[in-house]
């Protein structure tokens, strides 16, 4: 789904200010279906991470692939075709204030050609799916922090995207509604859709015993696998929860670690095959 | 492009243009103005043109012949002459026929003429002649020169305007030179101006656009809608530049004509004004379609750095 190859991405100086290293030596894979956090501190470079993804920025070195696309080589003018399959939250959700909710969802429709029968099947659908259906016709200045959020999560939905990325979804809002958007992408996640969250809140990331990615000034220090609820016997670390696989049973990368688990090793964090260029146990 | 996404990417482009109103006005009157200014100097430009034509095509050189000329002789150079270059046109008229216009033009007096009437009348005083007139009137001394080599000592006079002729030479030079320099340069002008009224609707818009970006709208589905705009603003202020041009010069046509036509000048005037109606389809083609062009060239120049995200 995203895997990065040796990314480096330098902002040129300008004039006196030299140039910054925003990323460097970034080795990672996220598989389909796989709910991932990636940590943090201001300014470690998490929105430019998320800005390669979206091919906004282009990576300095390396190579960027996402949902097939290899963004080191991507045209212009199929960047709009990636973006598609990326459903982005921003941390300031970017709705447009002149638009109701409805309006809103309708709008990432309409700009991509598709067909207003299709828009009309579509919103309710979405706008129901993030409990918003009695606020359709409400403007986002009328709507809460929270509401406005799922909004934008609707709008990212959408296309029906394979991967969802949210950018410190529990920045703008109240701690208790932060939950609440995060069950919503947890939901989401289950059906087999890959989820990417952003964020600087260690306790949210390590709330969920999900993967979590730890970039520091710039480089990947850490990624840390799904950590098990309670402790596990070796046999049901190897038994991944459906949660945890999405409707990948079969990831490619993952094969191997049955066979692990059955040579009796104890149940160690498991390693992901994007882990290539991290930690080892 | 499906039927539905066409009609929003119109209504969009014509909410655009509703909601920045006051902007949208003032684009239509920067460029209706620079239509404006750009018509009447090629409308005037097109009559002098016309009207140094005209007193061109009047504009004959007269060469007298000696009496000696033998009929052989005069057949050869009317050949010579009809094949000479930026010749328009030559006329022989005979030592009768210059009589006989003589006469016409004494009216009731012409009898005064009569002894010299009639073919070969041996006492006829008046000289045979070719009359030319010539296509350009900037060649005419070559032209005259050459001619003047046919026929040698065969000619005893010749009469040419060649001062008019430098004069008109000079006016139609200077009315095309000051007439497509104003036409280039507020060209421009419009450009630049509505461009940047684009720019502000752009930058109003900025945040939508980015969003609709990052959804994935094609750079060519967010460029529509001001492209729209752009073009509608340039077909309007066409329209509007054609109601005044076009309007204008009906009643310049029309005064002309209805004049009493005392004075030689209006007469003339009236022979060589390029007439209403040959002027105002070609007129309102131009004015829309070169609306149009500079409204879309603005409306690319300006977007165009919004789009790069
Ligand atoms: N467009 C840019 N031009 C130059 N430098 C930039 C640009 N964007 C980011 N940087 C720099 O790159 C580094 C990483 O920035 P980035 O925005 O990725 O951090 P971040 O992890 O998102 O931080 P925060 O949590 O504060 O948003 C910072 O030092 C920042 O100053
Ligand atoms: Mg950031």
């Amino acid at each position: 789904m995203i895997r990065f190859e040796n990314v480096k991405k330098v902002y040129p100086g300008t004039g006196k200010s030299p140039d910054i290293v925003a990323l460097q030596n970034v080795n990672l894979h996220i598989g389909k279906g796989e709910f991932v956090f990636v940590l943090g501190h201001s300014g470690a470079g998490k929105s430019t991470f998320l800005k390669l993804i979206l091919r906004e920025e282009a990576a300095t070195e390396g190579r960027v692939i996402v949902n097939g696309w290899d963004l080191s080589t991507i045209k212009n003018r199929e960047i709009p075709y990636l973006r598609r399959g990326l459903g982005v939250v921003f941390q300031d959700f970017r709705l447009i204030p002149t638009m109701t909710a409805y309006e809103n969802v309708a709008f990432a429709m309409r700009v991509t050609n598709i067909p207003e029968k299709q828009i009309k099947r579509r919103v309710p659908y979405v706008l129901n799916l993030v409990g918003l259906r009695d606020k359709a016709y409400s403007l986002p200045q009328e709507l809460s922090g929270g509401e406005q959020q799922r909004i934008a999560l609707a709008r990212a939905l959408v296309h029906s995207p394979p991967i969802i990325i949210a950018d410190e979804p529990t920045g703008n809002i109240d701690p208790e509604l932060g939950v609440e958007i995060m069950e919503l992408l947890q939901a989401i996640n289950t059906v087999g859709t890959t989820v990417v969250v952003v964020t600087h809140e260690r306790d949210l990331a390590l709330r969920f015993h999900k993967r979590v990615i730890t970039i520091d000034h710039g480089e990947v220090v850490a990624d840390a696998p799904a950590a098990p609820r309670r402790r596990r016997t070796p046999a049901e670390a190897a038994a991944p929860t459906a949660a945890q696989r999405g409707s990948a049973p079969g990831q490619p990368a993952r094969p191997a670690r049955p066979a692990a688990a059955r040579t009796g090793r104890p149940a160690a964090p498991r390693h992901t095959g994007a882990a290539k260029g991290g930690e080892q146990p | 492009m499906k039927w539905s996404s066409f009609q929003y990417l119109v209504k969009q482009g014509w909410h655009s243009m509703v909601a920045n109103r006051l902007m949208t006005l003032a684009s239509m009157g920067v460029l209706t103005a620079c239509l404006f200014i750009t018509g009447v100097a090629a409308l005037l430009s097109l009559n002098v043109n016309s009207f140094v034509d005209y007193l061109g095509s009047k504009n004959e050189v007269v060469f007298f012949l000696e009496d000696t000329a033998t009929d052989e002789q005069v057949q050869a150079l009317a050949a010579q002459i009809d094949a000479t270059d930026n010749v328009a046109a030559s006329t022989y008229i005979s030592k009768a026929q210059a009589v006989e216009e003589m006469r016409q033009d004494l009216g009731e007096n012409s009898d005064l003429l009569d002894s010299f009437a009639g073919e070969d009348n041996p006492s006829n005083p008046l000289p045979a002649s070719f009359r030319v007139s010539v296509e350009d009137p900037a060649l005419m001394d070559q032209t005259v020169q050459t001619i003047r080599s046919y026929g040698g000592d065969l000619f005893y006079r010749v009469e040419a305007p060649s001062e008019l002729g430098d004069a008109m030479v000079t006016v139609r030079r200077v009315a095309n030179l000051v007439g497509w320099g104003l036409v280039a340069v507020l060209g421009v002008v419009s450009v630049v101006v509505i461009s940047n009224t684009i720019k502000l609707t752009v930058f109003a818009r900025r945040k939508e656009i980015n969003i609709m970006k990052f959804v994935g709208a094609t750079n060519a589905f967010i460029r529509l809608p001001f492209f729209v705009e752009g073009m509608t603003v340039g077909a309007l202020a066409g329209v509007l530049a054609t109601a005044l041009v076009g309007g204008g010069y009906y009643a310049m046509d029309r005064s002309f004509h209805a004049a009493d036509s005392y004075s030689v000048l209006l007469v003339e005037f009236q022979q060589c004004m390029i007439p209403f109606s040959a002027v105002i389809l070609p007129l309102a083609g131009g004015f829309i379609l070169f609306g149009m062009f500079i409204g879309g060239m603005g409306c690319a120049a300006s977007i165009r750095r919004h789009l790069k995200v």
